[in-house]
Formats: C-alpha cells, sequence, structure tokens
C-alpha cells in the first residue's frame, strides 16, 4: 500500500486508519462526526497528499488544455484554479479536477487519487502535435487542506502575505514563517496556496514538497490550536462534501460502472460551448435532447441512511439509485445523492428509498443539502 | 479486562451474550462499538421471528459504514430494545447495559459453543 509523508505522524497521533485509493490513510482521529463539525463551525486540517500533481508547461498548453477539457482556458486569468472534468469521446466523466493556472503557459492539474495514473497517461495520449511538457510531481509533493470559517485566521499567523486578499478558487506562491521551503519545480523557494476546497466551507490547500509537510503539518495543528483545530480523516472528508452535493470521482461517476456525462452529474456549468473541445458534439446533442438523468440529493424523512447502490421508487416504479449515502452531521438525518430519471428530479418530490427490503420515505433536493 | 466483563460470554463476530434462564440478551461488546464509532442508526428484528444461530439479526451504521449484527443463539426474538434504535449513540456510551435483542432459546447446548471472556480476550489480541 501507498502512503503519504504524513503517514507516520497520523500513526503517532492515534488516527484510525483506512485504505483508499491504494493509500493508507487516516479514517478518522477522534470521530468523523466531532472532526465534521469542527470544519463546519471553526477549522479543521486534512492530509490530501493522495491526490495528484501534473504539470502542463509550453507554449501550446492553453490550447491544449482547453481543447481536452471543457473548459476554455485562453479567457482565464493567471492565478484562478478552475473546477472542471476529464471526460471521454463519448461524453463521458472519467474524473474532476482542479486546474490551476500558474502562468501563461503553466498549469497545475490536480486529479483525484486513484485515477492520477489514469489522467497522466490520458493527457499524455492527447499531446501528440502539441509544443508543451507533462510532468506528474505527485510522488514529490504533499498537500494538506485547511478547511472552514476560521481557516483564514489560522493560517493568517503562518503565512507573510495577506490572505484577505487571496479570492476564493485563486493561488498564490507565499512565504511561510519559520519554515524554509525546499527549492523545487512548481513554486520554487515558496509554498503553492490555493483558497480551494471540498467541504464547501471557506478554506485553502497547500501543495509543498514532501520535506516540507511534517513540519507545515504540526505548525498549523499549532498555531490552529485556539481555534479548537481538529485534525480530520476522510471519513469527516466524505461526510462534508456528501452535505454539499459535490461529487466523488469512481464512486458518483465511473467511466464504466457509473457512465455518466457532466450534464447527468450537474457539472454542466464546467462547459464553456463557446469554444471547441473533445466530444462537444456528443454532449451539445445529449444537451439538445434533454432526456438525461440528474444528478439529484435525496433527504430521508424516515429513519434509515441510503448507501450506494440503493433503489430509489415512486408510485412503485423504480426511479433512480443511490451512489453516496450518509447520516448527515448537521441535518441528523440520512441524505444521499445519486441519479434520478425525469421527470422526478423536481426539488420536494416525494420518494421511497428502499433499504434493505424496506421502504422509507424521502424527498428530491438540489445535490447541496446544507446551504 | 474492564471491557470485557466476566460475567457475559462472547461471539466471534463481537457480540455478547447473557444468559438469564431459557432466554439471552444480547449486544455488542465495547470493541465492536469502539471499531464503528459514531454508531448512528439501528435496525432491529421484529419480536416473534425465528432465527438460527449466526443468522443475520438486525443492522448498526456508524456514519460510515453498515454492519450486521448476528444470532448468538437459535430460537424465537421475544423482546427488542427500541430505546437503542432511537438513540444509537447509547451504543457508544454503554454497549453492555444497553441490549439489543432478547431471544427465547431453542437449543440451549449452542451456548458451550461461546466464547468464555478469557477466549474473547484472546480473540482480541489475534487481531490486534
Amino acid at each position: 500500500m501507498k502512503t503519504t509523508a504524513l503517514h507516520d505522524v497520523h500513526i503517532e497521533m492515534g488516527a484510525k486508519m483506512t485504505e483508499f485509493a491504494g493509500f493508507h490513510m487516516p479514517l478518522w482521529y477522534k470521530g468523523i462526526v466531532e472532526e465534521h463539525m469542527a470544519v463546519r463551525k471553526s477549522v479543521g486540517v486534512f492530509d490530501v497528499s493522495h491526490m495528484g500533481d501534473i504539470l502542463v508547461e509550453g507554449k501550446d498548453a492553453t490550447e491544449y488544455l482547453s481543447y481536452i477539457l471543457p473548459s476554455d482556458f485562453s479567457k482565464i486569468e493567471v492565478g484562478k484554479a478552475t473546477y472542471t472534468a476529464f471526460i471521454n469521446h463519448r461524453g463521458i466523466l472519467i474524473d474532476d479536477t482542479i486546474v490551476t493556472k500558474l502562468g501563461e503557459d503553466r498549469y497545475l492539474v490536480v486529479p483525484n487519487a486513484a485515477t492520477t495514473d489514469l489522467i497522466y497517461h490520458w493527457m499524455f495520449s492527447l499531446s501528440g502535435g502539441y509544443d508543451l511538457s507533462l510532468q506528474n510531481i505527485s510522488s514529490e509533493f504533499s498537500s494538506i487542506a485547511v478547511q472552514g470559517p476560521n481557516a483564514e485566521k489560522v493560517l493568517q499567523e503562518i503565512v507573510e502575505e495577506d490572505l484577505s486578499k487571496l479570492g476564493f478558487f485563486h493561488a498564490a506562491n507565499v512565504t511561510l514563517k519559520g519554515i524554509k521551503i525546499k527549492e523545487n519545480i512548481l513554486s520554487g523557494d515558496k509554498a503553492y496556496l490555493s483558497r480551494t476546497g471540498y467541504t464547501g466551507e471557506d478554506g485553502f490547500e497547500f501543495v509543498v514538497p514532501n520535506e516540507n509537510i511534517v513540519e507545515l503539518w504540526k505548525k498549523v495543528l499549532e498555531v490552529g490550536e485556539k481555534y479548537g483545530i481538529e485534525p480530520c480523516g476522510l471519513g469527516a472528508r466524505d461526510t462534508l462534501r456528501l452535505e454539499k452535493g459535490f461529487l466523488l470521482s469512481g464512486q458518483d461517476f465511473h467511466p464504466h460502472e457509473e457512465p455518466r456525462t457532466p450534464l447527468e452529474a450537474g457539472i454542466s456549468w464546467v462547459i464553456d460551448w463557446d469554444h471547441e473541445f473533445l466530444s462537444k458534439d456528443v454532449l451539445l446533442k445529449i444537451k439538445e435532447e434533454k432526456k438525461y438523468e440528474l444528478f439529484r440529493g435525496i433527504i430521508l424523512k424516515e429513519r434509515g441512511i441510503p448507501r450506494h447502490g440503493f433503489l430509489i421508487y415512486k408510485d412503485g416504479e423504480k426511479i433512480g439509485h443511490i451512489t453516496s449515502g450518509t447520516m448527515s452531521p448537521v441535518l441528523k438525518v440520512g441524505i444521499g445523492l445519486g441519479y434520478v430519471k425525469r421527470p422526478y428530479i423536481k426539488v420536494g418530490t416525494e420518494v421511497l428509498v428502499e433499504i434493505r427490503g424496506r421502504k422509507v420515505k424521502a424527498e428530491i433536493s438540489k445535490p447541496r443539502m446544507v446551504k | 479486562m474492564r471491557m470485557i466483563p466476566e460475567d457475559l460470554k462472547y461471539t466471534k463476530t463481537h457480540e455478547w451474550v447473557k444468559v438469564e434462564g431459557n432466554k439471552v440478551r444480547m449486544g455488542i461488546t465495547y470493541h465492536a462499538q469502539e471499531q464503528l464509532h459514531d454508531i448512528v442508526y439501528v435496525e432491529l428484528p421484529e419480536v416473534d421471528t425465528e432465527v438460527s444461530k449466526g443468522d443475520t439479526l438486525g443492522v448498526i451504521e456508524s456514519v460510515k459504514a453498515a454492519s450486521d449484527f448476528y444470532a448468538p443463539v437459535s430460537g424465537k426474538v421475544v423482546a427488542v430494545n427500541n430505546e437503542v434504535a432511537d438513540q444509537p449513540e447509547l451504543l457508544n456510551q454503554d454497549p453492555y447495559k444497553n441490549w439489543l435483542v432478547e431471544i427465547e432459546m431453542s437449543n440451549p447446548d449452542e451456548l458451550n459453543e461461546l466464547l468464555s471472556p478469557e477466549e474473547y480476550k484472546k480473540l482480541l489480541e489475534e487481531e490486534s
């Protein structure tokens, strides 16, 4: 099993560990609910080093990425991070990702852990004829996410630059107080910091050389102490994103097991239709037909927890299925995400979820179930 | 031995069993609730259900996952503890006080197949 540079620290700190995407990662430290609420109310820190890091550089980088992804990077300013998705020739999602424009001809692509090698090969296979270089730097860099309403206050004690000036989904190379960052290919002798995350709260993500991550992790926990910072595991990461309706690659969509277009997955907003990109024709046709199922939130009205694979019914007919589910720590009811047929996608539609043979009352919601 | 009371019997699937005449009360062990953590949902069987040793009796769900619990002996379900269905966190607070199901045994000889506190302790050591 693969490990991150923080692995021994997690063990020392008593984390309950699990396997995820081939990595031995913390599932929780004190408990999923406690960590979840720390992030919603104050601040938490996550090891997200399992996520990939691919550098794209060269004079054709903008043109290339704007073709292989549905976003048009020629319209995007330097320093901006963009949530987007890899789609195949049939318009099916392979992975969702954040692409940051580091310079006019320079980008950082962050795929999911389980898909990083696949995405790297996919990008390579589509790079013929373009003047650019691709580098998978995932194994040399580590990442932590500091998330929650107090994330800025915590990090401002470590970062020299004024963080109130770093906008949502923007990135910068920053100087850290008391931590000397090893000279590196991504951000020179500084730390790469973006105002991004997967929790639906304000928050930041660092990418730094492996050699610096233990010191940074400890420093964040130390200065965050007065805000009640909690180290958080993948359990809270999952429940936090679920309440906000964020997709989990490989679970809410998967090229083979759950083949979905970005239209079905509810992220059609990542598509810039005013430019040419891979599979545009296929997606345009699907968009115009408007027959596709849609990604929805499902909130239970009775006791129970929807889980991956459970079926959704209306008037005795199967109308969809759950792809992710949990007990919502904020709403304190079972919630799920999944795909629902038209015309049952309307918010407030009463449905039934089958839980181990029992039909439980539920209601269709927007994917974002917690405001 | 605080976590493995001496007056109970145990299963390999981390249930505890308390014998009271021809009936048993069962629940999940301290170790089981510790592993599950954050228990948020409990599904109990219907009273009068006939069960065989090893059958799924119900489901306990943590935030992260659902886990079945099993009948430690064969017989008929004569009572269930609805208090834990209403307040699943009771299982985290005191898994030995908060029982789940009471079964009237059809074959009391099966009790001999259950683990003693000493044997259960050994099992936990092997699993860790």
